[in-house]
């Protein structure tokens, strides 16, 4: 058991450390096997711990940090939380490996891109095995450089280059206030290990635990990519469209909401910090549904819709629905790594066109594309019987329950999100699939010929991300259906996921049939808007474009927010401090001396005039020098 | 002693501050400031002079001798110079003499 556990993360991190010593040694081929092997021979450690899996466990490998009675050792803690998640990570990220295979074909930077993306799943799969929080913090920031890394990978682009250090800083401001929530923890507590931290809520003051779970806020909100620090999501879809599906579905922006439902028996015991979570993540839903809905960039669409889906986890982990919330983090998993690749098969068949108003007809060219994509466009917009609509459900039925003001006008924006949500996603797939290919609008600005060469590999892994997303739903079902829910059952045991309060079952098949039908009405409204006769008109006005549109198109100008609020007074600062306080100050009044040294230099060395007549006048002056002092000795 | 030391001491430092104001001014011939340092010389022997006949001291008149020795032993040298300068750049004006130039 032990023994396996420790493969789990051990294969990723030799699979990345293959490739990266031996990069330029290894055929492609060779490459390619290792990285794929690694993640699947993890995926295999990870499937036999499931089955011999028996209750929480925690194994200490080796000492890491030690200084006084500060202990950080290399340990690891198993549960089902962790266990759940880690099935997961290592699956899709399997899948995204193979399809990786297709898609990276000709690239000459194959070992730096499957090194990078190992050493991404290992980094994720250490934050989520973690037992105290400094290793949890080694793979927080590993996910961080490996995310800034492979965001960046075509470098040779500013743009891309550019994105990857906007991913990198913006998730650093998130990552100092959960390392100083860290420090803080130890010093109140002398302890760093999350199991004991989560035991220990009621020694302090409830005002303390607000301080701490705000902390751990904005560090969630930095990595999962939530308000206010939501802003390098969607231009980290600079990186290769793999990447982005690794980055959404698997890694790194659900770590935000791992920490949160991880260290929640701590920081849940504070009211005002689960009210915070639970704005935060339902605003951002909003926010990111409103965006998505004006978004002409088929990876930005999806972008934001991670944003949007992510905010809702948050919110279930604000009203203490953390079974909900790892349900939807899972089959979110799923769809969302299937719609990126579908995305990406998408790309790559246009000769990389990615705005969706060029696209059309796609769906009779490519149903080996289409259907996969309808599978996971249904789960994303939470169509009923979906694993998407279960999981999205539970969310807002717990969210629901917990009543009041606050969560009840939640409750209902998460609502109004969902028929967003549906809302968006359905124009995605009818203007990119359906409709005609019009001969106006030309697929590639160069040839407008299809790429009909799909490598077989990257079609075929979208079916079993189709299936586990449409299925999903089955992991936890409601009880009503009749089914054991199993997903609730598994993670149960763990403190916290119990459930603060549960749903009465009428209320819950009301809240169902409410929320199918806010999605069908989305779908409805899609189908009406960019089908048929009116797609033509419809498409034509949001390309025109309108102040409105452009709102939402620009993210609500959060980027030109924060430009204006941030950027533009630290440019001026710096400049300030450049040309003012170096340039003129330090190195102005270093000048100056230097200057007037040297002048005072100039004066005794124009004696040196090699003339009789100076030296003859320096001595009388010596002897008006002396008389002078003698008659003032002698006078005064 | 008809006339007072003080007297000396004026007379003194005048041809002293003349021989110093034409040793400074007149630096286009070498020849006359060789003259303008015998008159400071000659204030300085008159001090000598007018010392030792205030004290009754025979020192200072021995000292004028002396330095009568040196000047004629430093005239002598310096004019062998003059003409050697005279002789390599066909003047005698010390402003154009700055080979001493550091």
């Amino acid at each position: 058991m032990e023994f396996y556990l420790a493969f789990i993360l051990l294969f990723p991190l030799a699979g990345g450390l293959c490739n990266t010593l031996f990069a330029r040694l290894l055929p492609r081929r060779l490459s390619e096997a290792v990285a794929c092997g690694a993640i699947w021979a993890s995926f295999i450690c990870a499937l036999l711990v499931f089955f011999n899996f028996t209750g929480p466990l925690k194994v200490e490998y080796a000492s890491w940090l030690t200084a006084f009675d500060f202990q950080a050792p290399v340990t690891l803690y198993l549960d089902q939380l962790s266990l759940s998640l880690a099935l997961m990570i290592t699956f899709v990220c399997g899948l995204i490996h193979l399809y990786s295979i297709g898609y990276m074909k000709g690239d000459p930077a194959l070992a730096r891109y499957f090194a990078l993306l190992n050493i991404f799943v290992f980094a994720m799969l250490v934050l989520v095995l973690a037992e105290n929080l400094p290793l949890l913090y080694l793979g927080w920031e590993g996910v961080g450089f490996c995310s800034y890394a492979l965001i960046g990978f075509w470098y040779q682009e500013e743009k891309n280059a550019t994105a990857g250090r906007k991913a990198f800083i913006v998730t650093r401001i998130g990552d100092i206030a959960f390392g100083i929530a860290m420090v803080w923890m130890y010093r109140l507590f002398g302890t760093v290990s999350i199991t004991q931290l989560n035991s220990m809520a009621s020694l302090v003051p409830a005002g303390i635990v607000t301080g701490l779970g705000i902390l751990l806020l904005i560090g969630a909100t930095g990595k999962s990519a939530q308000l206010p620090l939501s802003v390098w999501l969607p231009d980290a879809m600079a990186g290769p469209t793999p990447v982005s599906a690794q980055i959404h579905a698997a890694t790194m922006v659900t770590a935000g909401v791992y920490l949160l439902a991880r260290m929640f028996p701590l920081i849940g015991a504070s009211e005002a910090v689960r009210a915070a979570i639970a704005v935060i993540g339902g605003v951002t839903a909003f926010y990111a549904a409103t965006c998505a809905c004006a978004q002409r960039d088929l990876k930005r669409i999806l972008a934001y819709s991670t944003i949007s889906q992510i905010g809702y986890m948050v919110l279930g982990v604000g009203a203490g629905a953390l079974t909900a919330a790892t349900f939807h983090l899972l089959t979110h998993a799923f769809f969302k790594a299937l719609l990126f690749l579908g995305a990406g098969c998408v790309i790559t068949v246009l000769h990389h066109q990615q705005d969706i108003y060029r696209m059309g007809g796609l769906k009779s060219r490519f149903p080996a594309i289409y259907w996969p994509f309808l599978a996971g466009a249904l789960c994303l917009a939470g169509f009923p019987g979906s694993g998407g609509f279960f999981s999205k459900d539970a969310i807002l039925g717990a969210v629901f329950a917990r009543g009041g003001a606050l969560y009840g006008s939640l409750f209902a924006l998460g609502l109004f999100t969902a028929l967003l949500t549906a809302f968006y996603t359905f124009r995605m797939l009818f203007v990119v699939f359906h409709g005609e290919a019009d001969n106006s609008r030309p697929l590639s600005p160069s040839s407008g010929e299809w790429h009909s060469h799909l490598p077989p590999v990257m079609t075929v892994t979208l079916i079993p991300l189709a299936l586990f997303g449409l299925l999903g739903g089955i992991l936890d079902l409601p009880e009503y259906l009749g089914a054991s829910a199993f997903l609730s059952g598994f993670l149960g045991p763990i403190p916290g996921f119990a459930g603060l309060v549960q749903a009465v079952p009428g209320d819950e098949v009301s809240l169902q049939i409410i929320a199918a039908a806010t999605s069908i009405v989305g779908l409805g409204l899609a189908w009406s808007r960019y089908t048929g006769d009116r797609r033509a008109a419809s498409l034509a006005m949001e390309e025109a474009g309108s102040p409105r549109s452009d709102f939402f198109l620009y993210g609500w100008y959060l980027d030109h927010l924060y430009h204006l609020l941030l950027i533009r007074p630290f440019e001026w600062l710096s400049r300030f401090l450049w040309k003012r306080i170096d340039e003129s100050g330090i190195d102005g009044s270093l000048d100056g001396l230097a200057r007037f040294t040297a002048r005072l230099g100039g004066v005794p060395a124009g004696w040196s005039s090699g003339r009789v007549v100076t030296s003859l006048f320096g001595l009388a002056g010596g002897v008006c020098v002396v008389l002078a002092y003698l008659a003032w000795r002698v006078l005064g | 002693m008809i006339v007072p030391l003080e007297h000396i001491l004026i007379l003194a430092a005048l041809l002293f501050f003349l021989g110093l104001g034409g040793l400074l001014a007149w630096r286009t011939n070498l020849i006359m400031m060789l003259v303008c340092i015998e008159v400071m010389l000659n204030a300085v022997m008159l001090v000598f002079v007018g010392g030792s006949t205030q004290w009754g001291n025979a020192d200072g008149q021995i000292f004028a001798i002396f330095i009568m020795a040196l000047t004629s032993s430093e005239v002598s040298l310096a004019l062998a110079m003059v003409v050697y300068l005279h002789r390599r750049k066909r003047t005698v004006n010390t402003d154009l003499f700055s080979e001493m130039k550091g």
